[in-house]
This record gives structure tokens, sequence and C-alpha cells, in this order.
């Protein structure tokens, strides 16, 4: 069990975002959360980093209370918004940061981006450019990336699709799906369905805060979902 | 279309979207613009009688003559900290059917429409009028008011072109302040007098009205260089000064400090690559002349240091206050990102005090040269540095952990109020008063005694920093949740 969520309660303004009894997530498990807008996707994760307080219940990871200790940070990696990024830096600095943090040289960080190359596309490193300056869709590459080098158990991505173009989107799908064989857990949210279910083998369905469905990915998955979503 | 110009910046203001906030700093703004205009022409009417009173005894005419160049020295660097560049307002306007000629006219047009170009008008011109007219005739008076017009078009686009060029290149701040210092060491020193120059050239003119021909022509041509400078760098990345290459910056000197000494290399980045920041801590640098106006010989002799303490505090601890007033609100927009990276707060807050106390101990340095005058000064001023690195920091984090407003890296600082929040407005209280209520009981026995004191304190303060690193945490991880939430909020 990586991640254990209890009788978790996020109120804004009177109306509930996030009403979770009981989650657990396994260790080596890659979990695809959907949901409309507003069902709390966002929020969760928010709260996964122990970026907001719950109102009520706890979120233990590896059985620590994320909100009681930073343990977590150490083998946690994430990427949620531009609000993760260093817009000053150019992105070499910003990797070179971030790898710091986890004992990582600026020759390990090199190597490790090296890998990167067709991800990258040519288009993020060497540009003599600071991350504020580049397009959305390349901000999303060096925040994902970025998480993707601190070598995590768990990973946690908000919607990493979005604004990327078709080739980098199968790209991404590749490689997540590449990791899949460790011991890592990863988060992912999406609005594409045919890519989580593609990559996730177990889909979590959001409705206002509540999760509406648990399920292991089949065949039959896709339709599922895509039945839930038109009507 | 010039009308149609001010009609979209009459629109803009209006639609704007913090709009009530400007309106309330505009109303603010134009109460004091009308307080000073008053209190001008006041000056202005009464400039013989205030003359005879201040310097009795001496020349009506050559303090007025002295008067008016250093006026417009002052003023210059007054224009330099406050005039709006009225330049980001064009970019939706480049790629239409207008000629260029037309957005620098513009351009060069919303610049005289500053409160800058009027005082001088109003504080000078009465007495020209009224005095120089009737003793030494009208067309020495008529030179007289083409020389100060001259000197305040010359003023508004030179602060503009400097401010234009440094926007693009932060390194020809260097020159230009190292010149600001040099004259008033020179003028300190009485070495070389504005004053006197002044006169020179008024006398001149009084005598050789036609000479004054030559102030129109500076002012003309330095209205050309500004109006050329805009017209070949009027680019959208240009605007933004975002053309060069931007590379990777080391700093090995904060490598031994480790992962505190990263992100205090990561916020000296931030300060020099945006411009609020960047702004906030030059500002810092200007008020270094502070010493020049309180470093009174009288004050120095008879010890009298609780009228040097303010500068002392002030000029070696600018950056504490002025850029830890913002505190943490210049990382709102990563803030997300710092929290759920492997930094504990414990090491965030190492980091700022590292980044704190190297700023304090390079400004106490460059103003170690007042130390040229009395070495009294250097007592002060060391008793400052101390109770600034270790009272002055904890006081400003221990605020910080109570400002929940984010602050928009890419405006200017002058009337910016975007991120003030209240614990920001009460902060500098504690902090400027808190010195003298340590210095105050022990100055009644001796003053030297009053400035150990207060260096003591500071030095208690360092050496038991672990122990209020500690309290800052715990005071952090109460409202860490909120500090989040309200840099979150963007508008």
């Amino acid at each position: 069990m990586i991640i254990e969520i209890n009788n978790l309660k996020k109120i804004y303004a009177g109306r509930t975002v996030v009403d979770i009894e009981k989650l657990s997530i396994n260790p080596g498990e890659t979990v695809g959360v959907v949901g409309n807008n507003g069902a709390g996707k966002t929020t969760l994760f928010r709260m996964l980093l122990d970026l907001i307080r719950p109102d009520s219940g706890e979120i233990l990871s590896k059985g620590i209370n994320v909100a009681s200790d930073d343990q977590w940070k150490s083998y946690t990696a994430s990427y949620l918004d531009e609000g993760f990024l260093i817009d000053y830096l150019t992105p070499e600095e910003y990797f070179v940061f971030v790898g710091s943090l986890h004992q990582l040289s600026v020759k390990d960080v090199t190597a490790y981006l090296s890998q990167y190359q067709d991800f990258f596309n040519g288009e993020i490193l060497e540009r003599g450019k600071y991350i504020r300056d580049f397009s959305k869709g390349n901000q999303n590459k060096i925040g994902i990336s970025a998480a993707l080098m601190q070598d995590p158990e768990l990973l946690i991505l908000d919607e990493p699709f979005a604004n990327l173009d078709p080739t980098t989107q199968m790209r991404l799908i590749t490689h997540l799906k590449s990791l899949k064989s460790g011991k890592l857990t990863t988060l992912i949210s999406s609005h594409d369905l045919n890519h989580v279910t593609d990559v996730c083998d177990r889909i979590i369905l959001f409705e206002k805060g509540k999760v509406i469905k648990d399920l292991y990915t089949n065949e039959n998955t896709l339709k599922e979902l895509e039945e839930y979503f038109s009507h | 279309m010039l009308s149609t110009f001010l009609n979209h910046q009459w629109l803009a203001f209006w639609r704007s979207r913090g709009k009530a906030g400007t309106i309330a700093a505009q109303l603010i703004l134009g109460f004091v613009l009308l307080y000073i205009i008053g209190v001008s022409i006041l000056v202005g009417l009464e400039m013989q009688e205030i003359i005879e009173k201040l310097l009795p005894g001496k020349s009506v005419m050559l303090v007025f003559n002295g008067m008016i160049l250093y006026y417009f020295a002052i003023e210059l660097i007054i224009r330099l900290q406050m005039q709006e560049l009225p330049t980001l307002a064009v970019v939706p306007y480049l790629h239409l059917n207008i000629h260029k000629r037309k957005l620098v006219n513009f351009l060069n047009l919303r610049a005289l429409f500053s409160a800058f170009n009027i005082l001088p008008l109003f504080v000078f011109f009465p007495f020209c009028i009224l005095h120089i007219g009737s003793n030494e005739g009208s067309l020495v008076c008529c030179m007289y008011l083409l020389t100060i017009l001259s000197f305040t078009i010359f003023n508004n686009y030179a602060a503009l072109y400097f401010k234009r060029i440094s926007a693009q290149n932060i390194w020809v701040v260097l020159p230009g302040l190292a010149i600001i210092v040099a004259i008033g060491l020179l003028e300190y020193l009485k070495v070389f007098s504005i004053a006197a120059f002044s006169n020179i050239i008024f006398h001149e003119i009084t005598v050789l009205p036609p000479v004054a021909i030559v102030f129109p022509i500076l002012a003309g041509i330095m209205f050309f260089i500004n109006a050329r400078f805009l017209r070949n760098n009027l680019y959208i990345e240009e605007l933004k000064s975002g053309e060069q290459k931007k590379s990777s910056t080391d700093y090995p000197f904060l490598d031994r400090f480790g992962t505190a000494g990263t992100l205090a290399a990561m916020e000296i980045k931030l300060i020099l690559r945006n411009k609020r920041p960047r702004a906030t801590v030059a500002k810092g640098l200007i008020f270094l002349i502070y010493g020049f106006m309180f470093y009174k010989p009288r004050f120095i002799a008879s010890a009298q240091f609780h009228m040097m303490l303010f500068p002392a505090i002030f000029m070696s601890g600018s950056t504490i206050l002025l850029y830890g007033q913002f505190m943490f609100g210049w990382q709102g927009a990563e803030f997300d990102g710092l929290l759920s990276n492997k930094v504990s707060i414990k090491t965030f807050f190492k980091a700022k005090f590292l980044l704190l106390t190297i700023s304090a101990t390079l400004l106490t340095i460059l103003i170690s040269f007042y130390g040229l005058m009395s070495w009294k000064i250097l007592a002060v001023q060391f008793a400052a540095y101390f109770y600034n690195i270790g009272a002055g920091t904890v006081i400003v984090l221990y605020f910080a952990t109570s400002n929940y407003k984010f602050v928009d890296l890419s405006k200017g600082t002058s009337f910016n109020w975007q991120g003030v929040g209240a614990s920001t407005m009460i902060m500098a209280l504690p902090l400027l008063i808190a010195p003298y209520v340590i210095y105050y009981p022990f100055s009644l026995i001796s003053p030297y005694l009053g400035l150990a004191a207060l260096g003591l304190i500071g030095i208690v303060g360092i050496f038991t920093r672990n122990f209020w690193t500690d309290f800052l945490v715990r005071e952090f991880n109460k409202r860490k949740y909120k500090i989040a939430a309200g840099f979150r909020e963007r508008s």
C-alpha cells in the first residue's frame, strides 16, 4: 500500500469538492483519474502533495500522513501545472536545480537529458530562453521530464497530455508504459479516455468529489467510460 | 490618430482588472500632486521673501541662480526612479497599418504629460517674471524662462532614454550610479559645486542673453536621441528586452552552503532576471546617498548617534527592508513547486537568511566609504549591520509568514501597490523602531554603550539563529496552506 486515503473531505464555500471514504493504491500500479471539470481531480492531487489542507480525513503515503511529515518528498515527483516551474530559469538551470535536490551532478543531469532528445524534439535544450518564454506545450514537457528525472517511486501528473502535440503524446504514452515494469506507482489525470485506458491498469472515475467507479482496465473499460461520459 | 491612441489609453485605464485599486492609487496620487503644486505655486510667488528669510545677507539673485541647476540635478535622479515609461501599451498596434513614426510621436507626446514637467514651471516662473523681468528687462526674463523650460524637457527625455537603455542592458546602471556618487562626493568635499556652476550659467545669460539659445538646442538633441532610439527599437522583443541569448549561470561561491546555497543562488537569479525585484534592489542602491544627507558633521562631532542610526539601518538593510517586505510573494508563481519539491522548510528559511545576510554584507561594505568622514560612522554602521542580520532578518521573515499576496514580477515598482498587504504595511515599523528602543536606554549612560547594545542584540541573534529558524518553520507551517492558496490567486 503506497497511498491510503481515509475519510478525505474538502469543502469550498459550502460545496464538497472531494469526498473519499476509503481509497488505497498499491505499489507498482498505474492509476488513471478521470472525471469532468469540477470532479475534484486537481484538488485531490494538491492534497496528495500537501499543498491544500483537507477539511477532514487523512492521506497516508507509505503509512505516514503527508501533512505531518515531509518524508514523502524524497520519493515523490510531480507536475501539476506551470506553477511548478521556476519561470525565470533556463530549462537547463531548472533541470540542474531539481537534480541537485536529489544529489544528481550536472553530469548526471546531462546524461539523463540525452535520453529525452526525441521527446524534446530539439525544442527545449540550448534554446537560450527562459522557461517563461516557452509555449505551454513545451513548458509541459519540461515539467514532466523534470519529474521523471527524479527517479521517483510515486509519480503524480495532472493532465500530462494537454497542450502536447500528437507526436509527443504518443512518445509520452510509450515512455510511461516502459516505466511500468519497475516499482513505480503513477497517478495520472486526463480527459483523454483513449490515452488513460491505454496507459493505466486501473481507472478511478470521479464525480463531484466522489469515487463513482474503480475498475481494472480490460477491453471493455473504454466503452464503459464512454458510456458514462456521453449521457 | 493621436486622439484614438489617447482614447484607447483612457479605456484601458477604466477597464483594467484591478480598477478599484488603480483608481484609489490615482486619487491619492492626485491629491498629493495637487498639494505639491499648491506648495510650488506658493514657493514660486514668495521666492524672494523665502530666500531673504532663510539665507539673510545673501544676494537673492545669487541664491536663485545657484538653485536652478541643483533642482534639475535632483529632479533627474527622482525622475529616473519614478517616471513611467509609456512603452508596452504600444505592442498591439505594431502589426497594424500605422506608421512607426506616428507611434513614436505618440510615445514622445505622452511622455510630456507628467507632473515632473509642470512643477519647475510653478516653482521658477513666478520669480523670473516678477523679479528678473522688472530688474533685468524682458529679454533676460524670456531667456530665463526658455532655459528653464529647456532643462525640463531635457530632463524629461534624458530620464526616459536612460530608463529605456537600462531596461535593455542593466549594466549601464553602474556607470550612471558611479557618476551620481562621484558628483555627490565632489559636492560634499567642496571640490565642485553645482550651485556655482549654475551661477556661472545664469550670470552669463544675464550679461549676454542670446547665449541661452544653447539650451533649447541641447533639449532638442536629447529629444532626437530618444526618438531615434525608440524608432530603431520599436519591436516586441526589444520592448520586452529579451533578444539576447540567455545562458545558464552559476554562483560557485554559494555551493558550499548545500541546498540552502542552491536556493539562495536561485533567488539571486530571480532578482536579476525580473523587472520588479531588480528595480526594488536598485532602489536600495539609490538610498545609499542617504549618508550624504544625514551624516552631518555636527552630529558626528557630538556623537548624536540617534540622528545617524536611521540612515545606517536603512542603508545597510535596504534589501532586507525593501525586498524582504514582499517575501515570499516574489516566489508566488512557483510556490506550489517549491513546496512539493524535495526541499525542507528549514532549508528554505536557511536560504533566506543566507541571501539577506549576503546582501546586507555587500551593502555594508559599500557604505563603509562613509567611514572616510569619521570612524564614528563606521561604529554606527556596524552596529546597524549586526542588528540587521541578527534581528532584522528574523522580523522580516516572521512577517513574511503572514503575507499571502502574490507579486507580479514583470511590472515596475513606482506606485505599484500590487502585492501590498497588511503585513507588508506594518512590517517596516518594528524593524525601524526596535533599534531605537534598544539604543535609547543605554544611550542615556553613553551613546557608545547604546551602539554596543544594538550590535550585541544582533550578534546574539546570529548565534541563536538555529532557534529562530525553528521558530519561523513552526510559524510557517501554521499558515502554509493559506500562503500557498493566496499565491494561487493571481489577480
